[in-house]
């Protein structure tokens, strides 16, 4: 089979819907992530999701309702125990490793564990069927659409909270609803690169983003952008090289950052001889 | 019709009484200076006029009505904000939402353009509006973070510690700043500050926050020695140096409680290392 063959196949077709869809959800977010500084959080929301996936596979139901069930309990749980204690860090970091304790067992329980337990972990895009795309496709625009809708109380409460409250803002449902967001949408990118690379689309594109501009909605777009470029892309190499698709997606967000990071810094040095 | 009242008010948080029996008022057009010991309840009061924090007892009356919470005719300035250091905002977003930062869904006013500029006209923040907040300097944050509060041009204008951290220049030019907005837009100014000496020019009333009791009224009848050491309950002396700065000698537990800091025997109200106390404290 040639490479033109290969892409055409339905199960890279699956997966080139499917990872166009969380992409542009999972940049759109990781701009608030980033915004928020709520990485920590993304990423214990993640690892309690793999407590869930991995229930599911033990109660041989399908991972992804283990992931929503766990990853929005995760979220609410942050979300009124963080803002309630005023010591978000370690609950969440209680919250992590409670899970990742279940999952363990959960793992064990389960006999033929070695295979899910690596596509919970790396992600499994190449073997996605048509239903969980319509899924996984359905979740991420739910995703979108809300944050079109609420991205200006989000961003004013992200960047000025107290402000925000002052003009009848309320700051806790604004949390819920970000980390609720926020837990579908690590729901969703877990399908494609895992509960351990989920940050690859989460965050590195974000972080590129707000490198390179100093406009909230140029950001927000770039960083989809930079989510939907590695994703393609990632699925591209991933199916004409070979190697694990969320290994590639990985890779290139990450060198997005950093060629930010380069270009950033190479700007600044400009300027800087400009004005001496 | 006075702007702002409080009759016989007092304040609980978690069962601990913050100040009692409160009662002033706030003319329009007027510029108020809320002073006071960290942690005495100043930022409580403009939370309690933001309608955030409810009264245990007494009276409120914003324009005439109960406080109610995104009441537009009240402009506040937060005093901590992580716009500051957002490296995707620039100052004219942040102005923007204070137009339009609260609005669910889709919609787009189409005077938002025009009366951000006018905001950033106003406060003077035009020429480095399209920066980012954190690679401008503190004063021409406060800068925008006036024009924010301001965009509606509210009736009543609350400002939480809008000079701290700032060098004396930079403070002097809020000051005129905030001056200007009272001359322009006639509204009403509560400024919380730690230091009565920069906001002594513009201000025509104090209000002194300590030991749970709240005294008002002008400048003389405040800050006068018999109404603090009645409010402190021990002798305080006030010496007014010959370009009329006022130094308040006998507070210096009350002040340098609970972090000491250096050895000084006077705080005058205009003293910079008292800045830097309050700074360490809020970093």
């Amino acid at each position: 089979m040639n490479l033109a063959q290969l892409l055409t196949t339905s199960f890279v077709e699956h997966a080139y819907y499917a990872v166009t869809a969380v992409a542009l959800a999972a940049g759109a977010m990781g701009f608030f992530v980033v915004l928020r500084r709520q990485a920590f959080a993304a990423h214990a929301i993640g690892h309690v999701g793999f407590a869930g996936a991995a229930g599911a596979v033990w109660l041989g139901l399908s991972p992804i309702v283990g992931l929503l069930v766990f990853c929005l309990g995760a979220g609410l749980l942050i979300g009124l125990g963080g803002a309630s204690l005023g010591e978000s860090d370690t609950v969440v970091g209680v919250t992590l490793t409670a899970s990742l304790g279940l999952g363990v067992l959960f793992i064990s329980l389960y006999s033929g564990y070695a295979n899910a337990t690596y596509s919970i972990l790396f992600g499994q895009i190449l073997g996605v069927s048509w239903g969980e795309v319509g899924l996984v496709a359905t979740l991420s625009f739910a995703v979108l659409l809300a944050v079109s809708l609420t991205y200006r109380p989000l961003l004013f409460a992200s960047v000025d909270a107290q402000s925000a409250a002052a003009r009848g803002l309320s700051l806790r449902a604004t949390s819920l609803m970000f980390l609720s967001l926020l837990a579908v949408t690590t729901v969703v990118a877990i399908q494609i690169v895992g509960v351990l690379l989920v940050f690859s689309l989460l965050v590195a594109p974000a972080a590129a983003a707000q490198v390179l501009t100093s406009r909230p909605l140029h950001a927000l777009a770039l960083s989809m952008g930079v989510a939907l470029w590695s994703a393609w892309l990632g699925l591209f190499l991933g199916v004409w090289i070979g190697g694990p698709v969320s290994f590639w997606i990985t890779a290139l967000a990450s060198s997005a950052y950093l060629v930010a990071r380069l270009v950033d810094s190479t700007r600044t040095r400009q300027v800087r001889r400009v004005s001496a | 019709m006075s702007v702002l009242s409080l009759a016989g008010a007092s304040v609980s948080l978690g069962g601990r009484v913050i100040w009692r029996d409160a009662s002033f008022s706030v003319a329009r057009g007027t510029i108020t200076a809320v002073l006071g010991p960290n942690g005495s309840g100043k930022s409580t009061l403009l939370n309690v006029i933001l309608g955030l924090i409810e009264l245990s007892e007494g009276e409120l009356e914003v324009f005439g009505e109960p406080a109610h919470r995104g009441n537009r005719r009240v402009g506040f300035m937060a005093q901590t904000r992580s716009a500051d250091a957002t490296t995707t905002l620039t100052g004219r977003d942040y102005v923007g939402l204070g137009f339009d930062g609260p609005r669910f869904g889709w919609g787009r006013d189409r005077s938002k353009g025009e009366v951000v500029a006018r905001a950033l006209a106003l406060t003077g923040t035009t020429s480095f509006a399209d920066r980012p907040m954190h690679s401008l300097s503190g004063g021409q944050r406060q800068r925008v973070a006036l024009a924010h509060a301001s965009v509606f041009k509210p009736d009543l204008l609350l400002l939480d510690e809008p000079l701290a951290a700032l060098d004396l220049a930079a403070q002097a030019e809020i000051v005129d700043l905030i001056n200007l907005i009272r001359d322009t837009t006639g509204a009403a100014i509560v400024v919380v500050a730690h230091d009565l000496n920069p906001l002594a020019p513009i201000v025509d009333r104090v209000l002194w926050i300590a030991r749970r009791q709240v005294r008002s009224g002008t400048v003389e009848e405040v800050v006068n020695e018999q109404v603090l050491s009645d409010l402190y309950g021990h002798p305080v002396e006030i010496v007014v140096t010959a370009r009329g700065r006022r130094v308040i000698v006998g507070l210096e537990e009350e002040f340098a409680h609970p972090h000491p800091h250096g050895h000084d025997h006077s705080h005058e109200v205009g003293h910079q290392h008292f800045a830097d106390f309050y700074d360490e404290e809020n970093r």
